[in-house]
């Protein structure tokens, strides 16, 4: 009996120590197309894990213990920042009280730093209801974004563990070729969206559309979380008799039905698409992710 | 399972939020079944709410202390109206809540329509994450709670119809914002209706309904890691009518 008792102990023992000192980097991001990029350029060396999955909308989630637990080992935390994640982030820091990720540490990224943000308003007025003074946060959505943020995420990877420092500027370099390429194809594919007027839910593809130069010529609900009023449908009806969109796209996390209510008036396909890694089953890496927009899209055009 | 988030620094002031949110919703709530106007707590809330948007649409800069002050002088002014009806129409006291509440959602989201930056406040103060509060915050709602209580079981034989109303507006809209409404309707409702035949030392009994129940339910939430606020929830249900089947088998009559 005794000896069972100190035989468990020894496991117990070794289990807490294997897991205090298993390799590699933590890394804490709130969206998943961070999670899949740093476990791109940093491959085997880091443990990444995202807060939020693609069906979920950003702007809010619900509080786990294990956010809080997550974010205290953290070496390293990566977010859009721009506001998206003003509304948990900031609790959970202060919750969480992880020096090496505080904002200014090395160990926190803001990747909206690193971009152009689209959609900056010329004054700051909040009559306006601006949500995002700071521009759009939505950046993942254009793959010359995602080259730029992983450089700085292969730089932030070497400064906290330089003895790997080597492995991330490979990482970087075979990402990198690897994603040029991907970007080429894709636009190649993607030249008879060029153009092509649609209409989204809500003003979160700027990014894309910027990519791929589709124009918006309507949006379903301005205010996010507020119904669009009945003046606000009839105008954009109005404008659709004449001009007609050709799709109404809409984000994995959105709800179907006003979109369906717009696809079903105006008579044009109603399209889902993924807005980060999760959001479908092809999108199940950052390949995927603009491998499967670029083809839904192109399917609904046809 | 996983067990990284049973961490006393993570659960313990979400567990001593809970208790501290006990302490008052427990004796409130016995009264709240006692009148039947179970949707008082939803109806002080979102008037609390409208006061935070309409402090907005007059320009008030957004801020802790201006968006507390206008939450807490709307759900006062609100409470206020409510005793009024009560003394006027005491018969549809229910209904009347009911309805003050659905409009002040209401108007809530027309006036949300103007100023969506209101909503983030909004927000804040309607679903409270208990996981979120710390010491700091813990420490201001305290002093609040004690003197409710003071004043409540001060109360006792003196007549207290008003008085009611007014501690019940000053302690939801600090409760809210801890734990959110979910968990403030659990704890005004479930301990006191599992109690309410059980006799002299109902009040006792309660309360520690209530505290096993956050005990287990954060436990739960941070074994299965799943969301806090309902996961203490189900498990307080589950209390109560675990409460209420073995008390009928000790006792039948």
């Amino acid at each position: 009996m005794k000896r069972t008792g100190l035989h468990l102990l020894i496991v117990v023992l070794l289990c807490a120590v294997s897991t205090g000192i298993r390799a590699g980097i933590d890394v804490f991001t709130c969206e998943p197309e961070w999670a899949a990029l740093v476990s791109e350029v940093g491959g085997e060396h880091v443990n990444a894990s995202s807060a939020t999955t693609a069906l979920q909308d950003v702007h809010h989630i619900q509080a786990r213990p294990s956010l809080i637990a997550r974010l205290r080992k953290a070496d390293l935390l990566i977010c859009t920042g721009a506001g998206l994640e003003e509304g948990w982030l900031p609790v959970l820091q202060r919750r969480a009280n992880n020096p090496r990720v505080r904002k200014g540490a090395v160990g926190y990224l803001e990747a909206a730093q690193y971009v152009d943000l689209l959609d900056r308003p010329a004054r700051l007025d909040r009559s306006e209801g601006d949500i995002h003074p700071e521009g759009n946060p939505h950046i993942q959505l254009d793959p010359r974004n995602i080259l730029s943020i992983a450089e700085v995420i292969t730089e932030r990877l070497a400064a906290i563990d330089p003895t790997n420092a080597e492995d991330y500027r490979a990482g970087l370099e075979v990402f990198a070729n690897r994603w040029g390429e991907a970007i080429q194809q894709w636009e190649v594919a993607a030249r008879p969206l060029k153009g092509m007027p649609v209409v989204v839910h809500h003003n979160s593809w700027v990014y894309l559309q910027n990519w791929l130069g589709f124009e918006v010529v309507g949006i379903l609900e301005p205010k996010p979380g507020i119904p669009p009023s009945s003046t606000h449908l009839k105008q954009l009806l109005n404008q659709l008799d004449q001009r007609r969109a050709r799709m109404v796209i809409r984000s994995a996390y959105q709800n179907a039905r006003a979109s369906d209510w717009l696809s079903q008036r105006a008579g044009i396909p109603a399209v889902l698409l993924p807005s980060t890694v999760g959001g479908t089953e092809v999108a199940s890496d950052l390949f995927g992710l603009f491998q499967d927009i670029v083809q839904r899209l192109l399917e609904a055009a046809q | 399972m996983n067990p990284e988030g049973l961490d006393i620094s993570i659960l313990g002031p979400a567990f001593v939020a809970g208790l501290l949110v006990l302490s008052t919703h427990v004796p409130l709530g016995r009264q709240v079944l006692a009148r039947g106007i179970i949707f008082i707590d939803l109806a002080i809330a979102q008037i609390a709410g409208l006061g935070v948007i309409a402090a907005h649409a007059f320009g008030w800069e957004p801020g802790g202390w201006s968006v507390q002050v206008a939450a807490f002088a709307t759900a006062l002014v609100g409470a206020f109206s409510l005793y009024w009806c009560e003394q006027r129409w005491p018969e549809v006291q229910e209904a009347i809540i009911g309805t003050v509440f659905i409009v002040a959602a209401s108007a809530g989201v027309l006036m949300l329509a103007g100023n969506p930056h209101a909503g983030d406040h909004l927000k804040d103060l309607m679903v409270g994450q208990i996981l979120w509060v710390d010491y700091q915050q813990l420490s201001l709602v305290a002093l609040l709670y004690a003197v409710v209580l003071l004043l409540w079981f001060m109360s006792i034989k003196t007549g207290r119809q008003l008085l009611f109303y007014l501690l019940f507006a000053l302690t939801v809209t600090a409760s809210v914002q801890l734990v959110g409404i979910y968990l403030v309707f659990a704890s005004l409702i479930i301990p006191a209706l599992t109690v309410r035949h059980a006799g002299k030392h109902a009040l006792w009994i309660a309360y520690c309904l209530g505290a096993v129940g956050y005990a287990l339910g954060l436990s739960v939430s941070a074994l299965f890691d799943a969301p806090a606020g309902p996961a203490i929830v189900l498990i307080l249900a589950l209390l109560a009518v675990f409460f209420h089947t073995t008390r009928k088998l000790v006792s039948p009559a």
